[in-house]
Parts: C-alpha cells; structure tokens; sequence
C-alpha cells in the first residue's frame, strides 16, 4: 500500500511537472495579454508533430528538435500576434473576444492537422537504455525522468527570465499594470508579441515532452491539454506564472495517485473535485491576489 | 536637467472616432518653467497631458519639443525622446521591489549598464528614503511614498519634459508640499514641466505659466503675472476657481 502510494506520488511529481509547464504557458500568455487561448493544446500536439517530422526528416532527435521546434514556434506566435491578437485590443471585451477567436482557431487547428497528418495516433521513436530505473520497489521510466529533468530546466530558465532579466521584469509588470508600462518607454505591442511567441514556444518545447512520456498523439488530443492547461492555471492562479507550477504539481499528484487505486476516469474526476474545491475555498487560486485587476 | 520648448498647435482628440474632448487646443511649455492647466472637471485637462505623451492620437494639429514634430510618434518612442508622464492613476508597478521600478524607468537606455547605475545612484541620492526602501515592494509602500517613486522613475532618464498628472491627488498634505517644492525645484534646474492640477491655489502658487481650460477648448492663458494683475483674468478664475491668483 505505501509503496503504491509513493509510485503515485513520484508518478505525480513528474507528469505534474510537464501539466506546469502547459500551465506556465498558458499563464504567461493570460497574465500580460489577457488572451484566454483555447488553441493551446493545439500548439502543444503540434510540437509534437514537430519532432515527429523532425525526427522522420531530419534524423534529429527530440531533445535536438527542442531549440528547432522553441524558435518556430515563437517566432510563429510573434507573426500571430500581429495578425489576430492585436486586433482583439479593439473589441469592447477582448477576453471574451480572446476566447471565442482561440476556440475557433483550436477548432481549426485541429481540422487542419487531421487533413495534414490523419486521424492515425503516433508516437515518436524514442528510448532510452535503461528503460527504467527501480528505487527499491519504485519503478521509473528513464524517459519520463528525463522529462522531468527538462520540465525543471525550462521551468528554471523561464522563472530566472520572468524574476531576474529586465525583460523579464517588464513583462511581470504589464500583468501587474498594463496602463503603465508604456509610460517607462516599454513598446507594448513588441513585448506582446515576444510574449505570444514565449507562450507558443514553450508550447511547442511542451508538445515534445508530452510526445516522450505519453505513449501516443493525435489531431484529437489538443483540447485534452487545454483542459489541464487551465484547470492547473486556476488551481495556482490565474495570471500568476509561477502559481502554475504549483497548480501543476498539486494536480498531478491527485490525478497520478488516484490512478494508483482507481480508474482513470476517477483519477480525471478527481482533479476535477480539487478544482471545484479550490475555486469554492480560494477563488483566485493558491497564489493569486483577489481582486487584482 | 535640459529642458526643451513643448507646443501643441490646434490639437483636436476623439474618443472612439466621434466623441471630440479637445477642440483645437494650443499650448507653449518653456524649458526651466512648470506650465500649469486648470479647469473645471471634464475640461480635459488630463487629455491633453495623455495626448502629449501619446497615449491619445490626435484628429488635427501638431506637436513638436524643440522644433521636432512629434505627433505621430507613438507613447515608447516619445519617451526614448524624453517625455516623461506620472499619471494620475497609481503608477508604479506593486509587485516589484523599489529598485526594479527604478530600473524598468531605465528601460531607454537598458543596454548602458553603467548609464543605469549612475541613473539610480543619482536618484537615491535626490530621494534617501527610496534608497532605504530599496529591496521593498512598491505595493507594501505608503500612497506619498509609492508617488515619490513615481516620479523618481519618470525622472531617471533626465528627461526634457515632464508631465505631472495630479501629483498630489489623495495625498497626505505634508507630502503634497514636498512634492510641490521637487516639482519647483526641477523647473527651476531647467526641466520643462506640464501640471495639471485640481489644487488651484498650489497650481498658480509654483506655475510660471497657466492655461485654463474649459470643454476641451482654451478658455485663457497668460503668466501668473498676468492672472494676478489683468482684472478679467482674475475675476474669470475667482469665478470659476474660488480662488483669486495673487503676484
């Protein structure tokens, strides 16, 4: 019994990780452009297509495919700023606006890639020797350990950026007021769009994680990950990069131990109940300020 | 502080395309003087400080800070041009510490490491107790001490211009007074100053110029001089303002 329970536990700290930094992203994306984007599973499947063609093409793997896939992707997010985000700016409700534009661009998303790759499910030819690792009686896979050794690293590098570069800074500080950052000189629309691309790169980084630990892909699954994508950013806080984190991990670890004892619908059920009970308890989140905006 | 001439000339601004709140408004700001606007509440004069910092476009008219036009200039670049603007509204960024706030203000010239470190060195040397709250964040400040840094952040770029919105709207009197002794103090070291003020007593006291405004259109203008001194100057802001101005 506790030897399950701690496989459920150290199972939710890895696959709770990789939930975070789908959380971050989203967040990052929420907190300074207060764009709810529901086409973020979609990006994050198709990084994962990413390295799948990159690995079939190029022969890289997906480590490699990593940087490749990270400055596409952002510079795909910076080009999509300019071309749908900005114009949400004009809307009488932008957020709202944000979500119906996203939902629409999630569902076409996902249209184009069943054209373009098929309904199929893949995954991508990745392994590692060992395959597993045994601490005692915990079984690990190695891939999902590198997984977690790359969430922290990206995790770790994004916070050292948001908390200790002056870029980074600004960018916290259009979540906190985005009436004044112009005010210092800071072009709102450049950081808007640097901060998309950011989004949408670690979305694409995040595809190919997912494509390592989980054992398939498809055209279907984008919604999925948007679904987690926000119920770890409210369970840590909606806008707050790094509440994501905790988010991320908290529902990781309900989900993966209840997978240890009970179904995967329950383990799904039960991620929602810890939802509903944050959100009833502390609305704003485990790091959120009420009433902040 | 090297302060350069600011003129607004037949400035117009819509809001949303149709609703006009300023009709061809003009305005001089010279170089070691604060230039003052009054009015009653709706006359725009918070627009016109927003339109000069580019926050607002215009539907006519130019304006220009020494002989330069920068009408079409958006807010980021007038403030790599040196324009500085302390809104009325809270400002300064909560959750960061007071350095980080100073330090986002050096966001111009943000690849000069050592520029940046003269900057705010010179800045805690004008404001000791921002240097003594140096690692606190701005949000745990008190509202006087949060618009100190407000100012001190739109000062560390040494700007040519500097806008003051209200600067001392819901704050405590003592404070107020400094702030209106700093903003005196920065005129008369050559900086351009714009004030706009509800506090017309305060207003006319350290302004060497006032414009009032009315409606969105220019009402009057003249020295302080002449407001203490032309009869119908006088009486229009005894009327108006409660208040007559006084040499």
């Amino acid at each position: 019994m506790n030897e399950l329970l701690l496989q459920g536990l150290v199972n939710g700290i890895v696959v709770g990780l990789i939930y975070a930094l789908i959380g971050v992203s989203l967040n990052v994306i929420f907190g300074v452009l207060r764009v709810v984007n529901f086409a973020h599973g979609e990006f994050i499947v198709l990084g994962a297509y990413g390295a799948y063609f990159a690995q079939a093409w190029l022969g890289l793997s997906p480590l490699l495919a990593m940087p490749l896939i990270f400055i596409v992707f952002g510079m795909m997010g910076y080009g999509l700023y300019f071309v749908l985000v900005k114009r949400l700016a004009r809307s009488n409700d932008p957020e709202h606006a944000s979500l119906l534009v996203m939902f629409g661009l999630s569902l076409v998303l996902g249209a184009l890639m069943l054209l373009a790759f098929e309904a199929d499910a893949r995954s991508l030819n990745f392994t590692l020797d060992p395959p597993f690792l045994m601490f005692g009686n915990i079984i690990l896979p190695t891939t999902k350990l590198l997984g977690l050794a790359v969430a922290v690293v990206v995790t770790g590098a994004l916070a050292f950026f948001l908390y200790r570069t002056l870029p980074g800074k600004a960018l916290r500080a259009i979540i906190m007021n985005r009436d004044a950052i112009q005010i210092v000189g800071v072009d709102l629309n450049h950081l808007s769009a640097l901060t998309f691309g950011l989004g949408l790169g670690l979305a694409g980084i995040t595809g190919i994680l997912v494509s390592m630990i989980f054992p398939s892909f498809s055209p279907f699954i984008g919604q999925d990950y948007t679904l987690i994508g926000f119920i770890v950013i409210v369970l840590g806080g909606l806008g707050h990069p790094i509440g994501a984190v905790a988010g991320g991990i908290l529902f990781g670890l309900a989900e993966q131990t209840a997978m240890v004892f009970f179904s995967g619908t329950v383990a799904m059920l039960l991620g929602f109940v810890l939802l509903i009970a944050v959100i009833l308890i502390r609305p704003a989140g485990l790091f959120g300020v009420q009433n902040s905006r | 502080m090297h302060g350069v001439e600011l003129s607004m000339e037949n400035i117009s601004v819509a809001y949303n395309g149709d609703i006009t709140v300023l009709k061809e408004v003009a305005l001089r700001a010279k170089p070691g003087e604060v230039t003052g606007i009054i009015g009653p509440n709706g006359a725009g004069k918070s627009t016109v400080l927003k339109t000069i910092f580019g926050l607002l476009s215009t539907k006519t008219g130019t304006i220009t800070m020494g002989g330069r036009d920068i009408t079409n200039l958006k807010a980021f670049q007038r403030a790599l041009e040196g324009v500085s603007f302390v809104p009325q509204n809270r400002s300064a960024f909560a959750g960061l510490s007071v350095y980080d706030n100073l330090l986002l203000g050096c966001w111009p010239f943000r690849k000069d490491k050592a520029r940046i470190e003269r900057a705010i060195d010179g800045i805690f040397e004008r404001f000791p107790i921002l240097k003594e709250k140096r690692s606190t964040l701005a949000g745990s400040m008190s509202g006087g001490q949060q618009r100190f840094l407000e100012i001190a952040r739109a000062l560390v770029t040494e700007p040519k211009v500097i806008l003051l919105d209200e600067p001392t709207a819901m704050i405590a009197p003592k404070i107020s007074k400094d702030i209106y002794a700093l903003t005196r103090d920065l005129a008369d070291q050559g900086a351009t100053i714009i004030l706009v003020d509800q506090n017309v007593r305060q207003c006319a006291t350290i302004s060497d110029r006032l414009y009032i405004l009315e409606l969105g259109r220019n009402k009057a203008e003249g020295t302080r001089e002449d407001f203490a001194t032309d009869g119908q100057l006088k009486e229009m802001v005894a009327e108006w303002m409660n208040y007559k101005i006084d040499v």
